[in-house]
């Protein structure tokens, strides 16, 4: 009995036991599962869960026949683990360091830990597990790098090594070189130099998971940022114990969106053109600066803009103080003798005066208001037709229509042209020049501003305004991108031709032309502008430069704005050269002419516009008529 | 009589034997199938994964050729090349070119591509 009391205490005792037991596991659960959940569930997210972020690759942007102008190639960030390396430096150095195009004796510098001092004085170990070896490293480079690791040669015989050396070898050759998980993206601009002030450049932001992103810093890479950068994917994924991917275990998977292309209005054989003739007119004359800007009047597209000095974008180093922004858009000038086709434009739409009405020039020398004004180059111009005005670029004439026009008008005109106000154009920095354009106050600013003084604009704002002209009196709006399209060629968004507003008559702009087309005449100031085979109306410009708040009389900004063929323009060419070093005086006919006519014969040529001015006889035609026998 | 009992009983006995055989097969099979299946799907993971960075290492690999074509492809480059291999090419002069009416046009677009009067 006492024995059957005693086994039931034991039994009772042992299910107490197990009975505490499983309420000490019963609370253990309740902890871990209730309530520490949410703490532990981060915990085993953070040692089970990884998220890789894909990078997005950024937009191209592309020439008006879908020639790359600047376009994203993936590269990788070397690294190196020189925990893993011991003290065989000096063998991966001696492997990779060619590859790398880097210094042997850097590398095994770099690739030795080091111990420093932090700012606490604490002696710590640098780049113990992680350094940085080269960015950018081409995938071609890497699978280079990745071969050499894996067939380094230490000079011992590998079988007699012990295990765990061997482990460590091998450790080595897989695992002491890597790359950053995220590829990083480098920007490439193909053609180099070419149309750089359009295109712009881009900087690079570096992120705190040692990756790298870009942004658009300058030029079309900057007002488009946005569009051309793309938006990153990231997937979240489970992992093993050795990190590698479990493709079942996969979370969130967003795949990376692509920046759009950007397609220029921009054609880069015209852009070769311009710059070629640029660089030659730069090495000929040596001007501080030089621009030129080739547009369609009809749609105001933009085919070639350049600007020099110039840089390469893809070597950031060329960019100096003196290559400046795009002085097309962003430098702000008295246009000089351009400004009086604006002034007689005007007079003429608002039938002030006539093309054939006689303008006394005051045989060279007229007073108003207290100053004094002289006809270029010393004429003594006596009476000339408004069209003749023109044609000899006469000061004193401009004024005098300018006076007739009224101040009033002659600042609603100037407006209507466009002047004192931004363009529009998809560029970052333009200037308006909206001070420099005012209504006119000074007593003698109505005599002084229709000759091109006393008024200020940007190139562009300039040879818009011809473009007006040329296009019957409409001015539009200018046109660099055509379009955004995504990376498989879809259109997202197209761009269309925009008028602004007409600012002549169709009739006007019509005497206008005929009145331009004397400009380029034996009898004109730019007969070096002309153009085989075609005709063509433009004005010549030579404005002295303000230095130091007085006019200079050693350095001039001299231009040249035209259109052909006249009567039904294809073309409008620009082309200003700052302080040219010239012997003498220099005016935009002299300079700027020849620039316009060889631009403009090649632009022809490579457009295949028909010409529109007697040309000779085709060649073949001429050698059937010779010999008719092969006539058919 | 007794034999036939005994006979009978150990016919029933083999039943219960296959049952629980094939209850332990159906587990077995089940456990190494799971095995088996979870194997598969880690192996077809890791070619979905090496396909994708194939697939990537590709686009990569396309994109470059394409850019690099282009590059041959680019007004740019051919000027520089022709100059270089000296291959005296020059612009294409307005007499040079013959153009020939195309009178699918509406006269007034015809002549709107029309030079002025006196041109051949």
């Amino acid at each position: 009995m006492i024995k059957q009391r005693q086994q039931f205490h034991r039994t009772l005792g042992l299910l107490g036991l197990v009975l505490l037991a499983f309420l000490g596991l019963g609370f253990r659960l309740l902890d871990l599962q209730v309530w520490r959940h949410e703490e532990l569930v981060k915990l085993a997210e953070q040692k089970s869960l990884q998220t890789t972020w894909h990078p997005a690759r950024r937009g191209d942007i592309l020439d008006a026949n879908g020639n790359q102008l600047a376009t994203s190639v993936f590269v990788k960030t070397l690294c190196a683990d020189p925990s893993l390396i011991g003290g065989q430096q000096a063998v991966v150095a001696r492997a990779i360091a060619p590859l790398l195009q880097m210094n042997e004796a850097d590398l095994i510098r770099r690739l030795t830990p080091r111990i420093v001092q932090n700012a606490k004085g604490e002696r710590v170990t640098n780049g113990l597990h992680y350094v940085r070896l080269q960015r950018n490293v081409t995938d071609e480079t890497w699978r280079k790098i990745k071969t050499a690791m894996s067939q380094l040669t230490f000079g011992v015989d590998e079988k007699k090594l012990s295990r765990a050396h061997r482990t460590f070898l091998r450790g080595l050759r897989s695992s002491a070189v890597f790359t950053e998980p995220m590829d990083d993206q480098l920007r490439v601009y193909p053609n180099g130099m070419l149309a750089a002030h359009v295109l712009g450049f881009v900087g690079t932001l570096d992120n705190t998971n040692h990756t790298s992103e870009l942004f658009g810093y300058d030029g079309v890479e900057k007002f488009f940022d946005d569009k051309l950068r793309g938006a990153s994917g990231w997937r979240v994924t489970g992992t093993d114990r050795r990190k590698n991917e479990l493709v079942a275990m996969r979370d969130e998977d967003v795949g990376a969106q692509s920046g759009l292309n950007v397609v220029l209005t921009i054609d880069a054989a015209i852009q070769h053109i311009v710059e070629g003739a640029l660089t030659n007119a730069l090495a000929k004359h040596r001007p501080q600066s030089i621009t030129g800007l080739v547009m369609r009047p009809r749609t105001g597209e933009i085919l070639a803009l350049a600007s020099f000095p110039s840089f390469d974008p893809n070597n950031l180093s060329t960019i100096t103080t003196n290559t400046g922004p795009n002085r097309m858009i962003s430098d702000v000038m008295e246009p000089g003798s351009t400004f009086k086709t604006l002034v007689i434009a005007g007079a003429l739409n608002e039938r002030v005066v006539r093309s054939g009405d006689p303008i006394f020039c005051e045989n060279g020398v007229f007073r108003y208001a207290g100053i004094t004004l002289h006809d270029s180059e010393g004429h003594h111009f006596g009476n000339l037709t408004v069209q003749q005005v023109l044609q000899k670029s006469s000061n004193i004439g401009a004024a005098k229509i300018g006076i007739q026009l009224g101040a009033d008008k002659l600042y609603a005109y100037m407006q209507q042209f466009g002047l004192g106000a931004f363009t529009g154009i998809p560029l970052p920095h333009e200037a308006s020049a909206g001070r420099f354009v005012h209504p006119l106050k000074g007593k003698y600013s109505i005599a002084q501003i229709p000759m091109g003084h006393g008024v200020a604009a940007t190139r562009l704002q300039m040879a818009m305004a011809f473009a007006a002209i040329a296009n019957g009196g409409e001015l539009m709006h200018p046109m660099l991108v055509k379009r955004l399209e995504d990376s498989s060629g879809r259109v997202v968004q197209s761009y269309e031709p925009k008028s602004i507003r007409r600012v002549v008559t169709t009739g006007t702009a019509k005497e206008m032309v005929e009145a331009l087309k004397t400009v380029v005449s034996k009898d004109g100031t730019a007969p070096l502008a002309a153009i085989t085979n075609y005709t063509v109306a433009g004005k010549t410009g030579t404005a002295q430069k303000v230095v130091d708040g007085r006019y200079s009389s050693e350095k001039y900004l001299v231009s040249f704005i035209g259109f052909f063929p006249a009567d039904n323009p294809e073309l409008c060419i620009s082309v200003v050269m700052d302080s040219a070093k010239e012997g003498g005086r220099a005016f935009g006919g002299s300079l700027c002419g020849p620039i316009f006519s060889e631009i403009g014969r090649r632009c022809a040529s490579y457009l295949n516009l028909p010409p529109d001015a007697a040309p000779t006889a085709p060649v073949i035609a001429t050698a059937l008529t010779r010999n008719p026998a092969h006539t058919p | 009589m007794a034999k036939n009992r005994k006979n009978q009983s150990a016919a029933i006995r083999f039943g219960p034997a296959l049952k629980a055989l094939f209850l332990c097969l159906l587990i077995a099979g089940s456990a190494v199938g799971y095995v088996w299946q979870k194997s598969q799907i880690y192996q077809l993971g890791k070619q979905i994964r090496q396909r994708e960075s194939r697939l990537v290492q590709l686009t990569r690999d396309n994109k470059k050729l394409d850019d690099q074509l282009g590059l041959l492809r680019s007004p740019v480059m051919l000027d520089q090349r022709s100059r270089e291999l000296n291959l005296g090419l020059v612009p294409v002069q307005p007499r040079n070119v013959f153009r020939i009416p195309d009178h699918n046009l509406p006269p007034r677009q015809w002549a709107a591509r029309q030079p002025e009067a006196g041109i051949p």
